[in-house]
């Protein structure tokens, strides 16, 4: 299934409306067709009844053959001819009903093939949105809000889910209801026909007028229910102003205002829609009245038989309904349009572009920067200029430089978040041009922990584990799943498993074996919205963790100390250099450290010193603090005590 | 949870907890009362409009006259038109009812929560709140009004036609009461099972919402981790599973929509049955066959009706629930009857016997614990501040740096002790009367939408614009207005969006200067900000604190050190106190706090230096 997906990003297509639709319904569109077909056959399943009892009156209760087709009454001999049927009404009885059950049955898969359809299209949409927007590249991401994305890929698919599941089926359906009903309406009788159908465009157009001009109250409606909502939503979030400021009064009045001004447009609304549904309540009963009366006029006249009559009548009322709610399908096919267009933009934006990689690398893990300059898009100055630098393969590297300086964006080049355009200089990784190098490459090669870690809703353990291949991490949740069915709440205290040797030394080297000491649920405690909430310094810890977990033969640790305290920076700096000791010569990882503290750094075999996106000075601790400089200026500030 | 869970069953068991929101139905009770009545004269003329085809069939078409004709059509348009009138007079009413309603509890629920204490808003986050305000209310206005209307319309129309069905042959009339007692049977059943499945559908849908939140906001890390392949295979699982839990609830759906559609064709099939031998016999007119038809086919949809909005009901009864849980919250901290009476409440302050406040602040003996905690944070703690002192707090985050400023406010309240203001205990007076007092910055700076000029106005109500720009001034922040181009006008966007962290805090102690409190309560911010604004800040944080009672909880280095006295505060305890040359002396917790800091806030630093 991934690599389905996978292979359709690499299309990268740039789809129309249509060709969403196209692309959406590309697995159901049987299924869609075969609903539609059920439909169209439980409708004259659904016609057929009213007509069985119009041949009941006319032919078995009485004697009204006139006009009556040949085959009709040759099929009523075969089953046994009036007199039988006369005697034996139950045989007509059952004959409804066999007739219903067809119907009800095919109702049924009618409705099963919609759903099973529209549940897969649905399916269909949210994975494919899902793959593109977590391979969007991150500039897109600068310009695009959270909230709004969501939107998109929540209450924008339902809508567009129901506009092929709902409105177009039920505009089918209709429509196909009519023309069958127009069939056997036109049997019985043209005029009468012709009279109710008269009716139909009026109640279908009145219908579509109104809900499309009653739109544009419901968007103004929608707008002030916004207001309100937002200003409830401030009112709480600034509770502690208000408090402050002693400003209940005030906001309360506010809130009333807004409130009423939303109610009242509500209450105009709902007058207008009452109007709406009293007049064609109006124009139905006059339709209804009018085919009632004609139908009796003509049976006075002997034009048309009594059972003939019930049947149009039923047939008639069966049409009402559906005819009314065409009009307001009709005018929320337009509302679909917007939600298409809001997911289109996502999709046709494009995503990370993929870049082969070619062969492994002679020189280690060697990262050299050459005359590299960058600016963001839209940025009004560039944010390295002109970076020249080169880290061994295996060497530690501190670079450190006040907030702007560049440090992060040497990272975010580095990990191909951001792409180096040609003739902007070049960045080898290990001897090779980074743009010979595949992301997913350079991205098990180089591991970043950033300032601001995010941690996936899940255990301790899961996150961990996340970069892991999966077939261990599944295998480990599958056992976990048993523990917590079978022993229920007991799984909480009882501690699942013990900790491997990989996560037991991860957790270690990250200083987090106290931290989890205290949670009673250790390494099995969920975090992330529905757990415990981390500080700062513990989710910056478990990331490190997590980092070290992957192996990544260059780790970077951009300002990823900040939130823990001194000594626990030390720890962790300690435990690190530990871990390089243990590892052979060649496959010793390549440590960058970036931060703001001295002490970080100075023991680094080289410190790159960043300023205003320029290198400053480079060099080791004991030489950078002999030259006059920005280093030897926070090495004063920082030792000043 | 389980247990207010039980509990919302029991209540819901008790007529859906509609009791709880009587008061609020109390003044729509008139017309209520019309629209019920409204609802049964409809549901009549619905039940006997079938008579007008039985009379048609009968008389017309079976006597071959059409002698009454102008008399029928008169009747029936009459008849049409009383029910138009009924149904546009019924539907606009009970919508209004419904909105009005909605509104009703919107009101009582934001003015109710303006009094509730903090530790309510601590303990629920502000979208659980939300939804109580504007949804849960909304749901509550429709089942009063729609509901309602629903169920007399359906119940009525029911009974009218069992009735007709009866008076005009009561034998098949009984058969077809079967029928509907069955059907009602088989829809409360299935009823029941499409309730299930739409919770785990909603539960499902809040899961891939979540993931799409955990995809859009963790982008930058699934790269970085490159597992964008395993999040796609996550992600395929919970769509899959909601896949086919929606095929699920849908199956259920589609097997009672055909269920009732084959009932209703049952008692079709059991009318013409029966009413085809009494037709045989003579006994029954081909026209009330015809009407028997018709009641066969349009009595189950109400039935329907009725069981899905006695289900619905089941369902709301929860926001009701919930509704009324937030009403019955009282507010842990509320003036005594006795303050009421002399200072008025927060909606209607007795101005005129407010005292001013000097200024002086004491704890005396205080021994305080969170409610929600079971540790003391404060133990017999006794601290003298005089007016015109500052007082720094320092220490770790999450150290407990907040409760003493939450109990100054009032915010909380002592376990045991006072807290002084002027000498008299702050319960002495109104908690309005508190607050118009206190000035309070917060660390992350809350601006509301609307001009700056709202927001100032927001800390003097009457402020002249020259005031305003004055205390703009004096934070230095006159310059962020003057380069917008309409000025005070200018809108700031939700939560002061369109400004930047630094220049929504320089907007703050504005409004906070405009207040001019006797007692100045500031909690600084930790984020980084340019060099310019951040001296900006510290020069409007002594200005701000300049001759007035200030508590201050600190980051900065200018601020700790020339304070009158620093509070320490470790591990929620405050573990030493003094100037800062006395606790240097120390060598102590403070010592090695202040040394750290210092370590940090040089790199930032750096650019300063090299202006000057």
């Amino acid at each position: 299934m991934s690599a389905k997906v996978t292979k359709d990003q690499s299309r990268s297509r740039t789809y129309t409306r249509s060709g969403l639709v196209m692309y959406m319904t590309e697995h159901c569109r049987i299924l869609f067709l075969l609903s539609v077909a059920f439909t169209g056959l439980a409708s004259v399943f659904d016609l057929v009844g009213p007509k069985i009892v119009e041949y009941t009156v006319d032919l078995i209760l009485s004697d009204e053959d006139r006009g009556v087709s040949l085959w009709v009454l040759s099929l009523i001999d075969r089953l046994g001819g009036r007199e039988l049927l006369r005697a034996e009404i139950w045989r007509i009885a059952l004959m409804v009903l066999g007739v219903a059950l067809c119907a009800a049955v095919l109702r049924y898969l009618s409705q099963m093939c919609g759903s099973r359809g529209a549940e897969r299209m649905v399916k269909q949409m949210r994975d494919r949105l899902f793959a593109h927007i977590i391979r969007l590249p991150e500039t897109w991401y600068g310009q695009n809000h959270t909230g709004d994305l969501i939107q998109r890929c929540t209450s924008d698919v339902d809508t567009v889910k129901s506009f092929v599941a709902d409105q177009l089926t039920t505009l089918i359906r209709v429509i196909l209801l009519i023309l069958l009903s127009c069939i056997f309406m036109v049997g019985i009788d043209l005029r009468m026909t012709l009279v109710a159908m008269a009716f139909l465009p009026v109640i279908v157009g009145y219908s579509f007028f109104f809900h499309v001009k009653i739109g544009e109250t419901f968007l103004q409606a929608d707008t002030e229910e916004g207001k309100v909502s937002a200003m409830v939503q401030e009112n709480l979030t600034g509770i502690r102003v208000v408090r402050a400021f002693g400003r209940e009064m005030y906001e309360k009045e506010r809130f009333l205002t807004k409130n009423k001004a939303y109610t009242a447009l509500w209450v105009r609304l709902m007058r207008l829609l009452s109007a709406f549904w009293a007049t064609s309540d109006l124009i139905s009963g006059l339709q209804v009245m009018s085919v009632m009366v004609l139908g009796a006029v003509l049976c006075v006249h002997g034009e048309m038989n009594t059972g003939s009559y019930i049947a149009f009548v039923s047939y008639n009322a069966m049409l009402i309904w559906p005819v009314r709610e065409l009009g307001r399908v009709i005018s929320d096919l337009s509302k679909a349009g917007v939600s298409m267009d809001r997911i289109l933009a996502v999709l046709n934006s494009s995503i990370e572009s993929e870049r082969p990689g070619s062969g492994g690398s002679a020189l280690g893990n060697e990262i050299s920067f050459r005359n590299v300059s960058f600016r963001y898009p839209g940025a009004a100055s560039a944010a390295l200029r002109d970076v020249s630098f080169t880290i061994p393969a295996g060497a530690t590297v501190g670079i450190i430089g006040g907030t702007g300086s560049g440090k992060t964006t040497l990272v975010r080049l580095l990990t191909a978040l951001y792409d180096l355009p040609e003739d902007s200089g070049e960045i080898l990784l290990g001897g090779r041009s980074l743009r010979d190098w595949d992301r997913d490459e350079i991205r098990n090669t180089v591991s970043v922990v950033t300032q601001e870690p995010f941690l996936f809703s899940g255990t301790i353990r899961e996150n961990l584990r996340i970069a892991l291949p999966e077939e261990e991490k599944e295998e480990r949740i599958e056992k976990n799943g048993e523990i917590s069915d079978k022993s229920g709440n007991a799984a909480d205290s009882s501690k699942a498993d013990p900790l491997s040797e990989a996560e037991e030394v991860a957790i270690r080297r990250a200083a987090l074996t106290g931290t989890l000491e205290r949670f009673t649920r250790g390494i099995e405690t969920p975090v992330g919205e529905r757990g415990v909430t981390l500080s700062g310094g513990q989710k910056q810890r478990l990331a490190i963790a997590r980092m070290l977990m992957k192996h990544g033969s260059v780790m970077i640790f951009d300002d990823s100390l900040s939130a823990v305290d001194a000594s626990t920076d030390r720890i962790i700096r300690d435990r690190l250099e530990e871990m390089r000791s243990t590892e052979a010569e060649g496959e010793r990882p390549t440590v960058i450290m970036i931060a703001h503290r001295i002490t970080t750094v100075m023991n680094a075999d080289l410190i790159i010193v960043m300023d205003h996106g320029t290198v400053s000075q480079m060099g080791t601790h004991e030489e950078l603090i002999k030259q006059e400089g920005i280093y030897q200026k926070i090495f004063s500030l920082q030792t000043a005590e | 949870m389980q247990s207010s869970n039980s509990k919302a069953d029991r209540k819901a068991a008790r007529f859906f907890g509609i009791p709880g929101i009587l008061p609020y139905v109390k003044p729509y009770r008139k017309k209520l009362i019309f629209i019920i009545c409204l609802g049964m004269i409809s549901s009549c003329i619905d039940a006997a409009t079938p008579l007008f085809n039985r009379y048609a069939l009968n008389h017309f078409v079976g006597e071959r006259t059409l002698d009454t004709l102008a008399v029928f059509i008169t009747l029936y348009v009459i008849v049409l038109s009383l029910q138009v009138a009924d149904n546009f007079l019924s539907t606009s009413i009970c919508g209004q009812v419904e909105v009005e309603v909605n509104r009703d509890l919107r009101d009582a629920s934001f003015t109710h929560l303006q009094n509730l204490s903090f530790s309510y808003f601590n303990q629920n986050p502000v979208g659980y709140i939300h939804a109580r305000v504007m949804s849960d209310t909304s749901k509550i206005g429709e089942t009063v009004a729609w509901h309602m209307m629903d169920i007399v319309w359906c119940g009525s129309y029911v009974v009218a036609v069992l009735v007709v069905m009866l008076c005009i042959h009561r034998p098949l009339a009984l058969a077809m009461v079967g029928v509907v007692l069955l059907s009602a049977l088989v829809s409360a059943l299935f009823q029941r099972a499409m309730v299930r499945y739409e919770r785990i559908v909603r539960e499902q849908n809040a899961v891939i919402t979540g993931d799409f939140n955990e995809g859009i906001t963790g982008s930058l890390t699934v790269k970085l981790l490159g597992i964008a392949a395993k999040m796609d295979r996550s992600f395929f699982r919970d769509t899959e599973k909601m896949r086919r839990t929606s095929v699920g609830s849908a199956r259920v759906g589609a097997f009672f929509t055909a269920s009732v559609a084959l009932m209703s064709q049952t008692a079709l099939a059991l009318v013409l049955w029966q009413g085809g031998i009494l037709n045989r016999e003579g006994v029954m007119m081909i026209g009330t066959l015809s009407v028997f038809l018709s009641y066969a086919l349009g009595i189950m949809e109400p039935i329907r009706q009725l069981v899905r909005t006695f289900s619905r009901l089941t369902a709301i009864s929860a926001s009701i629930e919930r509704f009324t849980d937030l009403m019955n919250t009282e507010p842990g901290i509320r003036d005594s009857e006795e303050v009421v009476e002399r200072y008025g409440d927060s909606f209607n302050p007795k101005k005129e016997n407010w005292e001013e406040l000097y200024g002086d602040v004491e704890f005396e003996d205080v021994t305080f614990i969170y409610p929600d905690g079971e540790e003391k944070v404060l133990e017999h703690f006794s601290l003298k501040v005089k007016r015109g002192q500052n007082v720094a707090i320092v220490g770790e985050t999450g150290a407990g740096k907040s409760t003493l400023v939450n109990l100054i406010c009032r915010f909380y309240e002592p376990v045991e002790g006072r807290v002084l203001i002027d000498g008299r205990d702050v319960r002495e007076r109104s908690l309005l009367w508190l607050h118009s007092h206190i000035g309070y910055v917060l660390q992350t700076p809350y601006l509301f939408s609307g001009s700056i000029r709202e927001n100032l106005k927001y800390g003097r109500e009457n402020a002249t614009d020259e005031e305003i720009m004055q205390a703009l001034a004096m934070v230095s922040a006159d310059g962020i207005v003057k380069a917008m181009e309409q000025g005070l006008d200018s809108e700031v966007g939700e939560g002061g969006m369109s400004l930047s962290t630094g220049e929504k805090q320089l907007i703050s102690f504005a409004r906070a200067l405009l207040s001019d409190p006797a007692i100045l309560i500031l909690d600084e911010a930790t984020s980084s900000v340019d060099t310019v604004t951040e001296q900006k800040i510290q020069k409007a944080i002594s200005v701000l604190t300049k001759d007035r009672t200030s508590f201050v909880i600190a980051h900065r280095l200018s601020t700790i050190v020339d304070s009158d006295l620093i509070l320490a505060v470790s591990e929620g305890r405050i573990v030493e106190q003094g100037t800062h040359r006395e606790l240097m002396q120390r060598k102590g917790y403070y010592y090695t706090l202040y040394t750290r800091q210092f370590e940090q806030l040089a790199v930032d630093s750096i650019d300063k230096n090299k202006n000057i």
